[in-house]
């Protein structure tokens, strides 16, 4: 019973932390190939949930709906690089003022078009037992694709020539112009893959979190401080932070309010930072 | 001076104490609902000037400002609830509790990011987890204290309002007499934060906020000077939220939410991002725009226009309102870097060093040695400095040489500090220096100059040297004496109120130079100085060091081997962190090892 009671919290915190994974992800690789913060990654997760719900609304089926999600907001964040970010390159406190503006105009925007309480689509159905305990199956479907996510940002940036590029243009962007790589193109590309990651989040998670204009701020600030916990190495490093953070604040508040789960995640963050002032990765040797 | 010049150098006195004087009158004559509501925009000015103190002259992005805020208000309101019985003056109780507990919360918070030598984006992450961390506390955290409730969510409630008179529970002020005596604290703030910001605590702020590395490098204790500025910002910080408790008689956990916290870099960046006086025009502005259209048909977009606006502000208007208007002015005054255009080359004047040498030696001891013990340095699989054990003394410059990736930099970085010693000692005289910070080895006698010129950009040439003579004679005129003596040696004196920025790259190393001269150190160590310097600078630099090397110790690292054959000193051949040949140049030249060292040949090694 007890053991029982054990793996389901496990379970389920396990399925929270995959949760700010998706949710960190796109975040994590545009800070970690651009050096960009990007405060306004809530709102694009936000862009993602509306369009997927439109789309439902239309009559089509949700499986269609996220590509149609991520399209949506790699077109918006190529076009918010190309206006705001791309002037702003080696200036990351300015760029995180400037994508928190963005943020407050985006919500404003949400709002005007979709008012503030929106129809959430249901969960599809089934759920699985462990012992007397009966979690839903969607949220524990996250973890898989939360891996899916990791494996497949690996490989983009590893066995692509996209990746290759991305990772040179970010590292020594003079020497990459000039052996030919358009790094201009290739950031504006790299954003609007973390905006398209961030697009997907939101669709993929929009039967368990439904879209209201305010979503994105919840899940940014918790995504943010996961990604500056990882530090250099961002996508390891993220996996690392979200599972420690998402899930160690999941199995607190399961345990006692989510108050002391949010208390919790605060606090680690706080002293994590004290520990390691750049980050749990910093002095890590592998570098994705 | 001009009469425009001279009202330019006053016009952080000048224009503030307009703007109060105005203020004074208007709140004879406003609304009493719209001086309720303005004296609110100068709370937020206030505390958007404890942010400038630590952004715009410390250079940390703190969004911990509204924790200190609203610790402050919190700690100040609850004081003054139960003082209320005994003290009529609320303004007295409050506002010296909220400082002190807004400081104490700044320094704790300080402690942890300047002491661990925390990267700038952890820290401005730091500090806002801190706020985000007392928000979600609060939101359940209730205590009776006396007379006050904190319940939570609920809030602390009947805070008294602005009272002035001594006696218990008398009436608080009208709406338009609060305004104005909020007017004066904050006007009081500012002119103690502007006379701060100008002493030499401010000044040395400010190096710290152009080059953290070199202000530590001139031997001031950086982490004290940061330590300090953000507890005053958190000082003024408290302020603002105590003043803000006895303005609205309510405090509820939502002063530390996210919203307020980001508000509060809108409104220094609207004003003017370092200029103190900003805030405030910031905070007026975006509180009077909001006031205004909250009565239009525009009202609820008030969000939509505040995001509008940071980022263009952002993108097209760095410096903000009065930062643009002080861009204009300064077009309309003699350019101060005219004199940088018309240049001529470095003369060293042997016998003027030798004067100023004999006088350091005079007052900061005779020359020290150098000594390093099994030194070792490794990142990850890579040695840089391998059981280095040398001893450099006075008397002959040594210099260091050795093929890329040799280990030079890295033994004189490990020497410095810059990298910290895995193990082995580092001797400074008699004192083992291996495992003190920088600024301590340099309060030693140590002087570090840098492979790259590292001077205060927004400084002038004589405020450069000045910062370094003031860090070792702790006395303005002293410091005077020193600096217009090393600038007529440099034959920089045309050049005293150029900006170090406007200098030509080897003008910079000349000027760092000096500043390594105006330290008086016992051992000086210059990585690459002749780097970027032309064949006629090379010679001076030669002279200089030579010279240099009869009075102190001296440990150079060069590339430039004809540099080095004019030095006609030491020479030590590093080679994959270890020590591989000595002796003097020419010796050297014809070692056949060392020429495979170079060539990367391996016939001899």
């Amino acid at each position: 019973m007890e053991l029982d009671y054990l793996a389901s919290v496990l379970v389920s915190s396990l399925s929270s932390a995959s949760i700010l994974l998706i949710a960190t992800i796109g975040l994590a690789v545009v800070f970690g190939l651009m050096g960009v913060i990007n405060l306004a990654h809530g709102e694009f997760l936000m862009i993602g949930a509306y369009s997927a719900l439109t789309v439902t609304q239309l009559g089509l089926p949700y499986v269609l709906s996220i590509p149609v999600a991520v399209l949506v907001t790699m077109a918006i964040g190529a076009i918010v690089e190309v206006l705001i970010i791309s002037r702003l390159y080696g200036r990351i406190f300015d760029t995180m003022l400037a994508t928190w503006g963005l943020s407050m105009v985006l919500y404003q925007l949400a709002v005007l078009i979709f008012g503030t309480v929106s129809p959430g689509i249901g969960m599809p159905q089934y759920n699985i037992q462990i012992g007397d305990y009966n979690l839903a199956g969607y949220p524990l479907l996250m973890i898989v694709v939360a891996i899916a996510m990791l494996v497949f940002v690996y490989l983009l940036m590893t066995k692509t020539i996209y990746g290759m590029k991305a990772r040179a243009s970010i590292q020594e962007p003079e020497m990459a112009q000039a052996i030919g790589i358009d790094s201009t193109r290739t950031n504006t590309l790299t954003f609007a893959v973390g905006c398209g990651l961030a697009g997907f989040a939101g669709a993929v998670l929009l039967p368990i979190v439904p879209a209201t204009p305010s979503m994105g701020f919840a899940f940014v600030i918790k995504s943010f401080l996961t990604v500056v916990v990882a530090g250099p190495v961002t996508l390891t490093g993220s996996a690392l932070a979200a599972i420690g953070l998402g899930g160690g604040s999941s199995i607190t508040a399961s345990f006692m309010t989510s108050v002391a789960g949010d208390v919790f995640f605060f606090l680690v963050t706080a002293i994590i930072l004290w520990l390691y002032p750049l980050g749990i990765s910093a002095k890590w040797r592998h570098k994705l | 001076m001009t009469k425009s010049q001279k009202c330019y150098r006053l016009a952080g006195l000048i224009f503030p104490a307009i703007a109060v004087l105005c203020a004074l009158v208007a709140a004879g004559m406003m609304e009493p609902y719209l001086a309720f509501v303005a004296t609110s925009w100068i709370i937020f000015g206030l505390l958007g000037l404890s942010l400038d103190v630590v952004w715009g002259r410390g250079g940390l992005l703190s969004l911990g400002q509204t924790a200190f805020y609203g610790l402050g208000g919190y700690f100040g309101s609850v004081v003054a609830i139960n003082m209320a019985d005994l003290f009529g003056n609320s303004l007295l109780v409050a506002i010296p509790a909220g400082a002190i507990f807004g400081a104490m919360a700044a320094a704790v918070l300080g402690y942890i990011i300047f002491y661990s030598r925390m990267g700038l984006l952890q820290s401005t992450i730091l500090s806002y987890t801190f706020t985000l961390l007392l928000w979600s506390l609060t939101q359940t955290f209730k205590l009776e204290v006396g007379n006050a409730v904190i319940g939570g969510d609920n809030g602390l409630s009947n805070i008294p309002g602005v009272v002035l008179s001594i006696a218990p529970n008398s009436e608080s002020l009208e709406p338009n007499a609060v305004f104005a005596a909020v007017v004066l604290v904050s006007a009081a703030v500012y002119y103690f934060t502007y006379w701060l910001m100008k002493s030499n605590f401010g000044k040395v702020i400010d190096c710290i906020r152009l080059d953290v590395e070199k202000t530590e490098l001139l031997g001031y204790d950086v982490r004290k000077y940061q330590l300090l500025n953000f507890a005053y910002s958190g000082a003024v910080a408290g302020i603002a939220g105590a003043l803000f408790g006895l303005w609205s008689n309510y405090l509820n956990p939502s002063i530390f939410s996210v919203q307020e916290a980001l508000l509060v870099p809108i409104y220094v960046l609207v004003g003017g991002l370092g200029t103190l006086a900003g805030p405030f025009v910031g905070a007026c502005l975006i509180g009077g725009l909001s006031f205004w259209l909250g009565s239009g048909s525009a009202g609820g977009q008030t969000t939509l226009m505040l995001g509008v606006v940071l980022i263009l502000l952002v993108l097209f208007l760095k410096n903000g309102i009065i930062g643009a208007l002080n861009d204009i002015w300064l077009r309309f005054l003699p350019d101060v870097n005219e004199a940088a255009k018309n240049s001529s080359a470095v003369r060293i004047n042997v016998a003027v060093l030798e004067k100023i040498l004999q006088q350091a030696e005079a007052q900061a001891g005779p020359a020290k040695e150098l000594k390093t013990d099994k030194l070792l340095k490794r990142f990850g699989g890579v040695i840089p400095v391998n059981n280095v054990s040398r001893i450099f003394v006075p008397g002959q410059p040594y210099s260091l040489i050795g093929p890329n990736g040799a280990g030079k930099s890295s033994f004189l970085k490990t020497c410095v500090g810059i990298y910290q010693p895995d193990k082995g000692e580092v001797f400074i005289g008699s004192d083992n220096v291996a495992q003190m910070s920088i600024f301590h080895k340099v309060q030693k006698g140590m002087g570090v100059k840098n492979q790259k010129p590292q001077v205060f950009s927004e400084l002038s040439v004589i405020q450069n040297l000045w910062i370094a003579a003031f860090s070792r004679t702790r006395s303005e005129q002293d410091a005077q004496v020193v600096s217009d003596e090393i600038i007529s040696m440099l034959g920089l004196n045309k050049h005293s109120d150029v900006q170090a920025s406007a200098l030509s790259h080897g003008q910079q190393q000349w000027l760092d130079i000096g500043m390594v001269l105006c330290l008086a150190p016992r051992v000086v160590l210059l990585d690459e100085p002749a780097a970027g310097m032309t064949n006629e600078e090379t010679r001076e630099l030669s002279t200089l060091v030579r010279t240099l090397a009869r009075y102190t110790t001296v440990v150079v690292v060069e590339h430039d081997m004809e540099f080095i054959r004019t030095l006609e000193g030491h020479v030590t051949v590093l080679h994959q962190g270890e020590v591989f040949a000595e002796g003097d140049i020419e010796t050297l030249r014809l070692n056949e090892r060392v020429l495979d060292i170079y060539l990367g040949r391996s016939k001899h090694v």
